[in-house]
């Protein structure tokens, strides 16, 4: 694979678009050509479409899978929301018929059509397994030796691993992020509560102190047991729980401590010597500093 | 122990949810493994997976029907990863969902992210964003449905098209 979909969802471009400027800019650097999805929606979240009817959740996964199809490649989301809805989606329409005549049906009200033959990949599966770890490590400008992470894998990317097309060997002690932050320096010690969900998605609108309350108690308990210098996820909702939450708390008092966040492709593009102003230039819980820290001289490899 | 004798309503219920993709909830036998692993049971809401099934199980339908803990669920089918009787019990809190969605007995906030989809092709969009995107170097506006009249009509046609059509939520 040389080229892939980029499918953007709705957070990464309208809250978070240096997320967004950290795909163009990392993935062509290692060798994979990102191809725009042009017309893309909404995946559709959980919220909307697959909490009233799967058939309408299904056409409208349909439809962005048919944008990537129809341009002969395979879709990289960088969403762990819209990797779930879109996984589980499409493992409905290529295994159920009954559902997938009704897609057809309702596809060919917009003159489409789903063949079945992109694949649905998550960023971090495109770095693990396309690009690979070795690549990454050529490309790296500045380590991150001495520096400690505490990984956020994020909840849809692990489970159900029967529908997805790349798997953890361990869905609940999962590996990949914390070898992808390992290959830029980092120390990434195993904290107890590593996979426990951060709260945010449905919970989050639906219950907002309950849903900070999951955040917190996992915050608290990164800082007991490792102390990291920084929290780095592959999902950009646990990305905005994370880096919102803290400001929230902190404001309350509930906790007397800042720890930076960074999705990952922004971590490797600032490793990888790009701009902050364009990769990692939007956050409530301030960066700068580390920012700083990652891009100084002292750590530029040979 | 008394046996429970369900009423043809209390198994007309069970096949609703089995119709609106619950097929599992017949597969349950209360083991608790779902609430062990559920976040929705950790953060405190009073109705998550396994009770929930309970009282789908043994005729308890109408008091349940308003209550929003179906709400709080990620997704996230960490339940459906560890069920020891493969009832996948994310399915079946979905399909409790839906039923709730179509008679409505659900907060008028979940209509906001609908109306956005079916307007813009997005759930999430703020105005804000164009000043954002740029501030980082990008263009105003991303690749998406977003700047794409024919991308929007074609979800509107969707959305229009489907059952949800007829809840005129649109």
């Amino acid at each position: 694979m040389e080229k892939c979909g980029i499918y953007l969802g709705c957070n990464i471009p309208f809250r978070a678009p240096d997320i967004e400027h950290s795909f163009y800019k990392v993935f062509p650097a290692l060798g994979m050509e990102i191809v725009d999805m042009e017309g893309a929606t909404c995946c559709p979240a959980w919220g909307t479409a697959p909490s009233f009817d799967i058939d309408t959740w299904l056409a409208v996964s349909g439809r962005n899978i048919t944008i990537a199809e129809d341009k002969n490649v395979d879709i990289m989301t960088g969403c762990n929301s819209c990797f779930g809805v879109m996984s589980e989606a499409k493992h409905l329409i290529d295994h159920d018929p009954a559902r997938k005549k009704t897609v057809d049906k309702n596809l060919a009200l917009i003159d489409r059509k789903y063949k079945g033959d992109s694949e649905i990949y998550h960023v971090s599966h495109v770095l693990y397994k396309n690009i690979g770890i070795e690549k990454i490590r050529e490309n790296v400008k500045y380590t991150l030796k001495q520096l400690k992470i505490a990984v956020q894998p994020g909840c849809h990317i692990l489970w159900p691993s029967e529908v997805m097309a790349v798997k953890e060997k361990n869905s609940f002690f999962p590996t990949i992020l914390k070898e992808l932050c390992e290959v830029l320096g980092a120390e990434v010690p195993h904290y107890s509560k590593l996979n426990a969900c951060c709260g945010m998605g449905a919970m989050r609108s639906t219950d907002q102190v309950r849903s900070i309350g999951l955040v917190k108690e996992k915050l608290v308990n990164m800082k007991e047991e490792i102390a990291p210098d920084m929290i780095v996820t592959t999902c950009s909702s646990c990305y905005l729980q994370f880096d919102g939450a803290q400001k929230i708390l902190k404001e309350k008092g509930e906790i007397d401590f800042e720890i930076p966040v960074f999705y990952y492709t922004q971590l490797l593009a600032l490793c990888m010597g790009f701009d902050p102003k364009n990769v990692a230039a939007i956050s409530e819980t301030p960066r700068d500093a580390i920012i700083q820290k990652i891009q100084s001289e002292a750590r530029l490899l040979n | 122990m008394a046996a429970i004798n369900l009423t043809k309503m209390d198994k007309e219920i069970i096949q609703k949810i089995i119709d609106h993709g619950g097929k599992g909830i017949t597969k349950c036998i209360q083991c608790n493994a779902c609430a062990s692993v559920c976040p929705v049971a950790k953060a405190g809401f009073p109705l998550y997976g396994r009770l929930l099934f309970r009282k789908i199980q043994t005729g308890h339908f109408e008091e349940i029907i308003e209550d929003s803990s179906s709400w709080a669920c990620q997704a996230c089918n960490r339940c459906t990863e560890i069920c020891p009787r493969d009832a996948k019990p994310f399915e079946i809190v979905f399909a409790f969902r839906r039923i709730q969605a179509n008679e409505l007995a659900i907060s008028t906030s979940a209509f906001t992210p609908l109306m956005n989809l079916h307007a813009t092709g997005h759930a999430v969009y703020s105005e804000a964003s164009k000043e954002l995107r740029q501030k980082v170097g990008l263009p105003a506006v991303p690749v998406t449905s977003i700047a794409n009249e024919k991308a929007q009509e074609e979800i509107r046609t969707l959305l229009d098209n489907s059952p949800m059509g007829e809840l005129g939520i649109f």
